[in-house]
């Protein structure tokens, strides 16, 4: 088992792995503020703030996930 | 961006040379499985002398403006090296220029302060400003009332706008800068968001010790009226929330930006990728990839707007956490 080949196989395996857990983060986020748009329409743009801040925090910590796995795969 | 460039790029290399671009990370190893040794007996003579005529095919890239021809005498050998090579840091101008991303670190803060000149200057005389003042006073103002003044709070929002502002303008100004073609994303590298990162550390520190002394404000780390046997565990975690807070926003920005560029070198590299197989392959791979390179930058727009805002608002909310403890 080539070192470098598990690497490689690590570093895809992370990336499927990082990603189902910001696209399910971000799903829930979109849900419940669309939700909360749907209840109360006149909410629009607060509701929209926080769901682009919450969007780029999750995003964040994706992206954590994301530096490592680009490391893994090219040394 | 680079369709035309990377395609001579690729199709033009017969051995594997070392790359000889300074950078900040050392040069992937060029053994991974790429199609360029895979055709090299068949392109290599053909392409070395008429590099231009697989390049028809690309010539519908409007945005192969691509880089420097300087960097066109580097021969990067796989995909990987292709990617790293556009997206960290090298040098320009044939060595001239030892760091890009210095380069344009200083451009874009020359840049910002342009800006906030030339817009000052419209309220020369007591005038109302017009133009280029207004659209950035109403981005001033924006920070001031949503993002300081309601994470400060307590009427110092005015104090600290214009650290706020700094940080805002200059992520977003690099962010868009980064965009043209020829250039380079200074937050992009990891040593420029570090110090970014670091300007808000000294940020949140000086808000809590210029209030309430070094001692007072390492006092206020721990809520009051916490019980005694839970210290030894809060302080160490205060402590390391210190150090952590602005590593979160050194990564974040830093990957935000990374990220970006690679999808869209990656995406301009699949036509030269393709056009490896056959040239009608790499024909038609060209409008597709353009067409979504074209979607990713619009998305690097957004995603620029949203980080800078994004690294101001946490910063807001670190300064108030430490200017106002326990509220």
């Amino acid at each position: 088992m080539d070192p470098k080949g598990l690497a490689y196989l690590g570093a895809g395996i992370g990336a499927g792995l990082a990603i189902i857990g910001g696209g399910a983060g971000i799903g829930r986020l979109a849900a419940a503020a669309l939700e909360g748009i749907a209840r109360q329409p006149n909410a629009v743009a607060d509701i929209r703030g926080a769901m682009i801040v919450a969007a780029g925090l999750i995003e964040g910590a994706t992206f954590f996930a994301l530096i490592v796995t680009i490391l893994l795969a090219i040394k | 961006m680079s369709a035309l460039l990377l395609a001579l790029l690729l199709q033009a290399t017969p051995a594997p040379t070392a790359t000889p671009a300074a950078e900040t990370t050392p040069t992937p190893a060029a053994e991974s499985a790429s199609p360029a040794p895979e055709h090299p007996a068949a392109e290599a003579e053909g392409h070395a002398a008429g590099a231009a005529t697989p390049a028809s095919p690309e010539a519908h890239a409007p945005e192969a403006g691509g880089h420097a021809a300087a960097e066109g005498a580097e021969h990067a050998e796989s995909p990987a090296d292709i990617i790293f090579h556009h997206v960290m840091d090298g040098p320009m101008f044939g060595g001239a220029v030892k760091s890009k991303h210095l380069l344009y670190l200083f451009l874009v803060a020359l840049l910002v302060i342009a800006i906030a000149q030339l817009s000052v200057r419209s309220y020369r005389g007591g005038h109302v400003p017009k133009g280029l003042g207004a659209a950035v006073e109403s981005l001033v103002l924006f920070i001031r009332d949503e993002v300081a003044e309601p994470n400060i709070g307590h009427g110092e929002g005015g104090k600290w706008t214009p650290l706020l502002c700094s940080f805002f303008f200059f992520i977003l100004m690099a962010a868009l800068i980064g965009l043209l073609p020829f250039s380079a994303t200074t937050t992009g590298n990891i040593s420029v968001t570090l110090g970014l990162a670091a300007i808000s550390f000294a940020a949140q520190q000086w808000a809590g010790i210029s209030k309430y002394g070094l001692a007072g404000h390492f006092h206020n780390l721990v809520p009051p009226g916490m019980p005694v046997l839970l210290l030894p565990i809060m302080i160490p975690v205060e402590i390391l929330g210190m150090f952590t807070k602005p590593f979160a926003l050194t990564i974040r920005l830093f990957a935000n930006m990374l990220a970006g560029h690679m999808v869209i070198t990656t995406l301009l590299l699949l036509i030269s990728l393709m056009g490896q197989l056959h040239w009608l392959a790499g024909a038609a791979m060209t409008p597709i990839s353009i067409v979504l390179a074209v979607f990713i930058m619009l998305l690097e727009l957004l995603v620029a707007f949203i980080q800078a805002y994004i690294f101001t608002l946490l910063t807001a909310i670190f300064i108030g956490m430490y200017a106002h403890p326990a509220h």
